[in-house]
Parts: C-alpha cells; structure tokens; sequence
C-alpha cells in the first residue's frame, strides 16, 4: 500500500490499527519538525534525537486519542513535542540558555505534508506568513518568547535567565504575542 | 462583567503556559464564566499553534528512523510502556485491599503522594482537615473512550475538602481541558478543571459549594479550555460514592 498518498489524519487512524508503514509515513512528514524543535528547547543533539525517538514512539501508542477535533495532525505533534522537551528541561535540569533559537526568518520553506496539494500549499503559505510575522519582532522580543515557547520558562524564569526586571519580561512576551496575532490576522483578512 | 475584571494582558503568557502559578489559577477562575476571554484565548492559541513553523529545521541523523522502529516491535507499546504498571492502579490496590497495617502505611503514602502535589492547597486548613480527618476513597472507572485511564478522589472526612489524581488521561491540546462534574439528583455542578502532563497524570484540589461527601456520583469529560457551565465533551471517568 502507498502510504504517501494519505493525508495526515487518515495516516493516525491507521497508525491507530498499528500500521507500522504509516508511522514510517509520518516520520518522513514530521521528523525534521520534531527533531529541530527538540533541538531548540535543550540545545542539544543527543537529548534531541531521544526526545524525537519518544514523540514517535508516544505517536504510535496513543494514536488512538487523536482526534480531528483537536485541530490538525501537524499541531498535536508540536504539542506533543513541545511539552516533551520541556519535560526533558526540567526532569534533567538542563538549562539551555547558553543557545540561541534558531528562528528562521527568511530561510526556505518546508512542506510538512508533501503530497496534499492543498494542505502543502496552506501550510507553505502559513509558514511564509508566521516566519514574516516573528521576523517584525524586536529581537528581544523574540528571544523572551523562544524562552517561553521552546524551554517552557515562566515569566520569573526568564527574567532570571535573562537579568532583566520582571515587569520587562512580561511586557516583551505580551507585546510579541500581541503583534503576532495582530499581525496574523491581517494576514487572514487579506489572504480572505 | 466588568471590562476591569479581564484578564487581558495575562492571556498571552497563559496561551504560552508562561505564567506562574498564582497568575494561572488568576486566569483559570476567571476563563470558567468569561465568553469575551476565551475568546481572546483562542486566539492567541492559534499564535502559539503556529510558532514551530516560524524555526529553521534540520534532518536528524539518519540512524534515528532504524532505532525508532526498532523499538516499535510486534506490540503496539514499547518495552518501556508495557512494563509500566500505573502506579495509580498499584497504589489502589495496596490502598483498597491491603491488611490493616499495611492499609495504614499506603495511607500515608496516599497523602505523601497527593500532598507533593498539593502546590494549589494555599490554605493550611484544608491540608490540616485532609490529614486529620478519615478519608474517603472513591475509585474512578474509565470508560471506552479511555480504557487504560485510573483515577482516584479523596475526601476529607468531614467531607469539606477533596483531591482528586488521575493517571493515564488522554493528552488534550491547549483548547481542552479536563473538567470534573460533581453529581447529585441529576444535576451537575463543576468541581474544577485540570490539565495532564505528557504521561496523563494529572490532580485537583476540589472546591464546591456543598460538601463532597453530599454528592454520590463523579464524573470527568474534556471541555473547552477554562471548562463549562455542563458537561459537553467525551466522559472519561466516573466513580460513587
């Protein structure tokens, strides 16, 4: 069976049957996602490719609850990895605020589901759009929120990490969620 | 409600899940009966859903795929997953059936376990009337939509004050929650709303207007984040009294 000719929720209802070509499927689709946020939460490559090793393994054995209520395959698996590597974060005590996250303002662009025509070319415009939003940010705005994104820092955290007042930690991460809804939004409107 | 009384600028940091832990139960409270915030929620969830497409990505090393199937085998979990034995379901089974002496020692590891978590219990009255008081237990059953999950409510003897620990809930995205409903002649009041962890682990100090021990039925459903007035979502616990 040709596998790449699925799109991602049929893909997780058939990893829910535990087949296993399907997950090989998403892995081609999601690997780089996974393994680069993981990269960018601790830094590291050795705990990055463990905490990849754990997001697809956990995709594999809780398929079964995703659902397309919670919103598209793509974002439950940042969730995931997300709070995986913030997990990783705390449960060994790394602290990686010797890196920088590697935003990427204006490099290319990946296609995460690359046989959809329509998802590829919805998430390539979303991706354009969303890369040129954090681009308008001021750079320290970007920084206290790859801290709160990435590393999953609390506002007293990253004051910390950073040396600067509380009150300006919290105004900086207010200010660049704020634009890029602002700004994403716009996008919306327009593209509607 | 008044434009003052919003939660406005805490909701992009709660969006974030970059608030501390006294400005989250701020927000929660308020979420619980404010359309105009959730809805400012939800969008800057969408912001937060969006982030990972803003990095720079990169290939892992190419031997990553073999070790991930490898590790998949002929089950459906992993080694690692497969041995895991809730640790729910054992301290049930030492709690709900053990020999006297031994019932006093998971006792006070019930309360060693759910006091660590306790860091919502902000009044010493509360933990004074858990402790000193007979518990009571009420095992949760789950239900098809999550078979593997265990839950376990304990309320304090004078039936004032409970916690509640499940294990092994499904993981929600940041638009759901978990709410618990207490339940009595039909009615359905909310006992609080909880997130889990990536392993489903999860716990809730209850708060209600009548006491716990009032209620013969409990219930657990996923809602909209900051919870609903009734139950609306998937139930995937339920337990008597």
């Amino acid at each position: 069976m040709d596998f790449s000719k699925f799109d991602d929720q049929t893909l997780m209802k058939l990893i829910a049957q535990a087949q296993e070509d399907a997950l090989r499927e998403l892995y081609d689709r999601y690997n780089r996602l996974v393994y680069s946020m993981a990269v960018n939460a601790v830094g590291e490559n050795t705990l990055a490719e463990e905490i990849t090793q754990d997001v697809f393994l956990r995709i594999w054995n809780k398929a079964e609850t995703y659902s397309p209520k919670k919103g598209k395959v793509i974002t439950w698996v940042s969730s995931i990895t997300r709070y995986r590597a913030i997990d990783a974060i705390r449960s060994q005590q790394v602290r990686p605020e010797g890196h920088s996250v590697a935003w990427d303002i204006e490099g290319s662009l990946d296609n995460p589901d690359p046989l959809n025509v329509e998802e590829r070319v919805e998430t390539t415009q979303r991706q354009q759009r969303v890369r040129h939003a954090v681009a308008q940010l001021p750079e320290e705005q970007r920084q206290a929120l790859a801290y709160a994104y990435f590393q999953g820092y609390t506002h007293r955290e990253i004051a910390e990490v950073l040396g600067e007042p509380l009150g300006t930690i919290k105004t900086r991460i207010r200010l660049a969620m704020q634009k890029l809804r602002e700004y994403l939004e716009e996008e919306d409107i327009a593209k509607a | 409600m008044k434009t003052e009384e919003h939660v406005y600028d805490l909701l992009p940091a709660y969006a974030l899940n970059s608030l501390d832990e006294e400005e989250k139960i701020i927000v929660e409270a308020h979420l619980v009966d404010c359309k105009t915030c959730q809805l400012d929620l939800e969008s800057y969830k969408h912001v937060v859903d969006d982030l990972p497409l803003a990095i720079k990505t990169k290939q892992p090393p190419a031997d990553l795929e073999t070790s991930i199937f490898e590790q998949l085998g002929a089950d459906r979990q992993s080694p690692e997953l497969q041995d895991r034995e809730s640790w729910l379901d054992r301290l049930k089974s030492n709690f709900l059936s053990s020999a006297p002496v031994w019932g006093a020692a998971s006792l006070v590891l019930v309360i060693v376990l759910l006091f660590s978590n306790l860091y919502l219990l902000n009044s010493l009255r509360a933990h004074e009337a858990i402790r000193q008081t007979d518990l009571t237990t009420v095992a949760m059953d789950p239900t098809d939509y999550s078979p593997q999950a265990t839950g376990m409510l304990v309320i304090s003897g004078d039936g004032e004050y409970g916690v509640l620990v499940v294990d092994q809930l499904p993981i929600l995205d940041d638009t759901q929650q978990y709410q618990l409903w207490l339940i009595y002649d039909g009615q359905r009041a909310s006992g609080g709303v909880f997130s889990v962890n990536h392993e489903g682990y999860g716990s809730l100090l209850i708060t209600a207007e009548q006491p716990l021990s009032s209620y013969p039925a409990f219930g657990i459903t996923i809602e909209p984040t900051g919870g609903s007035p009734g139950p609306t979502g998937e139930k995937v616990l339920g337990g008597e009294l």
